[in-house]
């Protein structure tokens, strides 16, 4: 019996094959989308699940509460000591200090090679909360300075060969590291993806106060992660944790809340750093679901309004003794059959779009993602949903069709399934379309308003990085240096750039001798003077100030500063004292400068001061003539290697980092266009498949006009009313709809693009143009043709 | 007796009025007859042979089908009876296209869930009686209008039924092909089989043991022609 279904099924869909095609490439299209996204999905589920006990393990959190709440996910640095010490719910604590990038130096072959590798500093108890597995050494290692646990695969590369135990390399220039344990290669899916791990005393050398037990603030690259004992409840944790800041931390007015956060959920984020954020995941989901669905509805309206012609032979089965159950059973393997090709299209679709697609996504997905058993199950799934959501409906209306009036081809409108519910499917196609139109082109306008807004300060600018152990004296006879040719406008040596900044610093402010620090953090740039001319920063008030002597600070601070503190102008808080970071500054306002936008438009603009600081200046900022780029940067490089032959030259503009801040809403957008092209392809091969069909309905009537002197026109107008109804109705649901989904989106951003009324008339107008081109392209076919031939076919 | 039939009546409702489509009928019919109703068109010929066959109901009477009163069975009884015991042969053959001869004429045997090898077997023997054998994978439209038909008759049947319904058999047909089917009929019947065949054609109704005259839903004693 399935045998004879399969026979029939597959030549049924022979038969009718531009149908059969189109609903092929639709569902192809959806199998496609759906695979690529439940790949992505299923990438960014089960981090870190790996780990024995990883349902005890915990990231120490803290909420920062000023004048409004800020999530961090990391603790001060003295947390790890004070549980060690102090408490009892923990069976191990540990703290990973994240250093990003820095250049290693291996002696090779008698020569000096250099790498630049991510690393992280950690204490030795870190391998033992979490499974990495270790080759060789003993995580005991990692209790004095100097040494590293590294992985097979930097074993090959630093020293060309997996046993690299006792070998050594120079980090930074100035410590030698020597090697004392190898690990396995690490789990993609995890948060750690540092692939050296050097011992934590050593980040001593680079920064004190992080290995320090000090609770006075917190810094995003140190974590601290810890195991609790079985059955140990967090929120007492928790309600333990809440008397540390009134014992270190008494006066301070940015009061902290410690969290315990499962290391499950690190991944999807939430209010604190993460992954991603799980609502992305939800989205993409949807979106998948909805070109699926696309697909299916696509399929529904093309078979149920085929089933006119199919209803001869449904009309004999019921003759010759089929059932209905049969009957669905028949066709449901026919939807099945298409379907499964239509799978096997969209995995081969999927595969060759996969290179594209880890573009897109920042993941390196390969064929084996494809075939494992998760995926294969989601496939087989997905295939299963399909053919009953695309056959179900078609097969019921089929078995409903009285015998008697299907061999005599007297049907109606209505034994097919019904014009109405065809209008609601083509409907919500149109809906969606449209909704996912408006959506791309909100999100596209807001970011381009982000990167290409005036941010208050030059993003044009280029910025150097300035080696840790530069002495005052040396930096300023390399910044004269770096400033002495035609093409370079002005150089200034800084903490960081205005905005985008690669390093945030938040700290307390005092001002104008009030007992208590204010109730909100400054940001803080410290910069030379050549700052504001370097960035275009503009005074409002005052003066730059002379650089740093002895006695006082001279000290800028912005606009906003002057409002949070209650002056009336700017003018009013000039001369005034200001105390930042306790005794770190101490001086007088001499100047205020225009507001610039120091952080991405998902926040406020904070108050910001500006004062030199030569011990902490870490980029030099150097604004280049404009159209001598190269000239410039040759100049800089030539300099710049002069000085550290032992340094990589590299250097990073501005605007970049600008855009790499909305990096996560940029990728976004580029899978947002990418699914809303293919879900208006789709919805297009919908069209095209009813519009035909409707033209090969209307052949009779479309002679008799033409005998009675219709027009060409006239004839195409009698296709377009139908679907022009249709695609305003969507717009008017799609439109409500999408403004409150955007608008709640748009709220994420302190600066925000209005929601203009002609993104919408857009998006409805370009689903009514291609509609109306598909029906003039496949509808002038009929009304131009000879009504002899149409009418004597009857 | 096979079937009876006691004041059948059957009616549309159009923009108010009520056509009658079957009016006031009475039949009964022996195992073993060969019927053949005659009548103009829409005299009522297709609608009767589709409540015979169970294709169609019936708005007020009574229907006895071998003494069991298919008036009072559900949807489930009906469709079974109708599956077991009915053959139908069309004018317009109404041969699955997607089908071969053989599939065509196994189908039935499909629906009723015979066993492989036995349909296997059923389908060969029917294949050799109608000597269609080197037909048996060509698809209907590599058939002339006889074959097609020769097929028709051979699905109708293949699943033994108690009787042949045949509306106008031969509309479609060439004169020779007409004789070829009613010989074929002619000899089913002395076989046993009971047939009830609608038709226009004189000729052809002679082939059968009683003849009927149909006119606006009613029987007639004249005929008109």
């Amino acid at each position: 019996m399935i045998r004879n279904y399969f026979i029939t099924a597959w030549r049924s869909l022979r038969k009718r094959r531009t149908t059969s095609l189109i609903n092929l490439l639709g569902l192809t299209i959806g199998f496609a989308c759906a695979v690529l996204i439940y790949l992505f999905v299923s990438h960014h589920l089960g981090f870190d699940d790996f780990h024995t006990d990883a349902d005890r393990i915990y990231r120490l959190n803290t909420d920062e509460e000023t004048d409004y709440i800020e999530y961090e996910g990391s603790v001060p640095p003295g947390m790890a000591n004070e549980i060690r010490n102090e408490f009892t719910f923990s069976e191990a604590v540990a703290r990973y200090a994240d250093w990003q990038e820095d250049v290693l130096a291996v002696e090779r072959d008698g020569a000096t090679q250099k790498y630049r590798e991510t690393l992280a500093f950690v204490e030795p108890e870190f391998l033992e909360i979490f499974n990495f597995p270790v080759r060789g050494g003993t995580p005991d290692a990692l209790e004095a300075p100097n040494l590293a646990f590294i992985t097979e695969e930097v074993a090959m590369r630093l020293f060309g060969r997996r046993d690299a135990i006792g070998e050594t390399f120079v980090l930074g220039n100035t410590e030698t590291i020597r090697v004392a344990g190898i690990l396995d290669p690490l789990p993609e899916k995890s948060l750690f993806d540092r692939e050296i791990l050097v011992s934590f005393p050593t980040l001593k050398v680079y920064s004190e106060w992080v290995t320090s037990d000090s609770f006075r603030g917190i810094t995003s690259m140190l974590q601290t992660f810890v195991r609790v004992r079985p059955g140990t409840d967090p929120a007492a944790v928790e309600a333990q944790l809440a008397a540390l800041p009134g014992k270190y931390r008494p006066d301070s007015k940015n009061i902290h809340h410690y969290r315990l956060q499962p290391l499950l959920d690190i991944h999807l984020g939430g209010l604190y750093p993460g992954g991603i954020q799980e609502r992305i995941l939800w989205i993409v989901s949807l979106i998948g679901f909805l070109v699926l669905l696309l697909a299916c509805i696509n399929f529904i309206n093309i078979t149920t309004a085929q089933s006119l012609n199919r209803s001869r032979e449904v009309g004999v089965r019921k003759v010759l003794g089929c059932g209905r159950h049969q009957l669905l059973r028949q066709f449901l393997s026919e939807v099945f059959l298409l379907s499964l090709f239509a799978l096997v299209a969209g995995l081969l679709t999927a595969w060759l779009a996969l290179p594209y697609f880890n573009d897109i996504t920042g993941l390196s997905l390969g064929f084996e993602s494809l075939v494992n058993p998760g995926s294969i199950l989601f496939m087989l799934g997905i295939l299963v949903l399909v053919t009953l959501l695309a056959g179900f409906y078609p097969g019921v209306v089929l078995g409903r069709i009285p015998p008697v009036l299907a061999l005599k081809r007297k049907l109606t409108q209505r034994d097919s399934g019904g014009l109405r519910t065809r209008q609601v499917l083509v409907t919500l196609q149109f809906t969606i379309s449209i909704g996912l139109i408006i959506a791309t082109l909100v999100v596209g306008r807001q970011l381009r308003y982000a990167v290409e807004s005036d941010l208050g300060y030059d993003t044009s600018v280029l910025m150097l990085p300035i080696p840790s152990d530069l002495e005052p004296r040396q930096l300023e006879s390399l910044k004269a240096r770096l400033s002495n040719h035609s093409a370079i406008s002005q150089v200034s040596s800084c903490f960081a750039s205005p905005g985008a900044p690669n390093n945030i610093w938040g700290t307390s402010v005092r001002y104008n001798s009030r007992p208590e620090v204010e109730e909100f953090a400054i940001d803080v740039k410290v910069a030379d003077r050549d700052y504001l001319g370097t960035f275009g920063l503009d005074l409002v008030a005052g003066r730059n100030f002379f650089e740093k002597r002895d006695t006082v600070d001279e000290v800028l601070v912005n606009r906003t500063f002057a409002r949070m503190v209650g002056a009336e102008s700017p003018e009013a808080v000039l001369g005034k004292e200001i105390a930042v970071g306790g005794k770190y500054v101490r001086g007088r306002i001499v100047g205020v400068v225009e507001d610039f936008h120091d952080s991405d438009f998902t926040s406020r603009i904070n108050p910001v001061f500006i004062a030199p600081e030569p011990g902490n200046y870490g980029e030099f900022a150097v604004k280049l003539q404009a159209g001598r780029l190269r000239e410039g940067i040759a100049h800089l490089e030539k300099t710049w290697t002069g000085a550290f032959p032992d340094l990589l030259f590299e250097y990073e503009f501005v605007d970049e980092r600008v855009a790499q801040q909305y990096a996560t809403e940029t990728q976004f957008l580029t899978l947002g266009k990418l699914f809303s092209l293919l879900a208006i392809g789709i919805g297009c091969l919908g069209i095209y498949g009813l519009v035909s069909f409707f033209v090969a309905q209307k052949t009779k009537e479309i002679g008799i006009r033409k005998v009675l002197g219709g027009s060409v026109t006239d004839i195409l107008a009698l296709f377009t009313r139908e679907f022009i109804g249709l695609v305003v109705v969507a717009g008017a649901i799609a439109i409500p709809l999408t403004a409150f989904l955007m608008e709640s989106w748009l709220q994420n951003y302190q600066y925000r693009t209005p929601l203009e009324w002609w993104v919408f008339a857009l998006a409805t107008a370009a689903v009514l143009l291609i509609t109306l081109a598909i029906i003039v392209l496949k509808g002038s076919k009929a009304a131009w043709s000879n009504p002899v031939k149409s009418l004597r076919t009857e | 007796m096979l079937l009876k039939l006691e004041n059948i009546y059957k009616w549309v409702n159009q923009g108010g009025n009520r056509t009658f489509l079957l009016k006031h009928l009475d039949l009964e019919i022996d195992e073993g007859e060969f019927v053949s109703v005659m009548g103009p068109s829409g005299s009522g010929k297709s609608t009767l042979l589709n409540v015979i066959g169970l294709l169609d109901g019936f708005d007020e009477g009574d229907y006895y089908f071998q003494g069991e009163a298919v008036h009072q069975m559900r949807d489930k009884e009906r469709a079974r009876l109708q599956k077991e015991h009915i053959g139908f042969i069309f004018q317009a053959y109404h041969l699955i296209d997607e089908l071969t001869v053989y599939e065509n004429i196994e189908t039935p045997l499909l629906y009723q869930k015979v066993k492989s090898s036995e349909r296997k077997a059923l389908v060969g023997d029917i294949l050799d009686r109608f000597n269609i054998v080197g037909k048996k994978d060509l698809f209907p439209s590599q058939l002339s209008g006889g074959q097609q038909q020769l097929v028709g008759v051979a699905r109708a049947l293949i699943s033994r039924p108690k009787i042949l319904l045949a509306d106008e058999p031969t509309g479609n047909l060439n004169s020779r092909q007409s004789r070829e089917i009613m010989e074929l009929f002619k000899e089913l019947n002395r076989e046993g089989m009971t047939i009830v065949q609608a038709t226009h054609s004189e000729f052809n109704a002679s082939y059968g043991t009683r003849i009927l005259h149909l006119l606006d839903g009613s029987w007639t004693d004249t005929p008109e022609l």
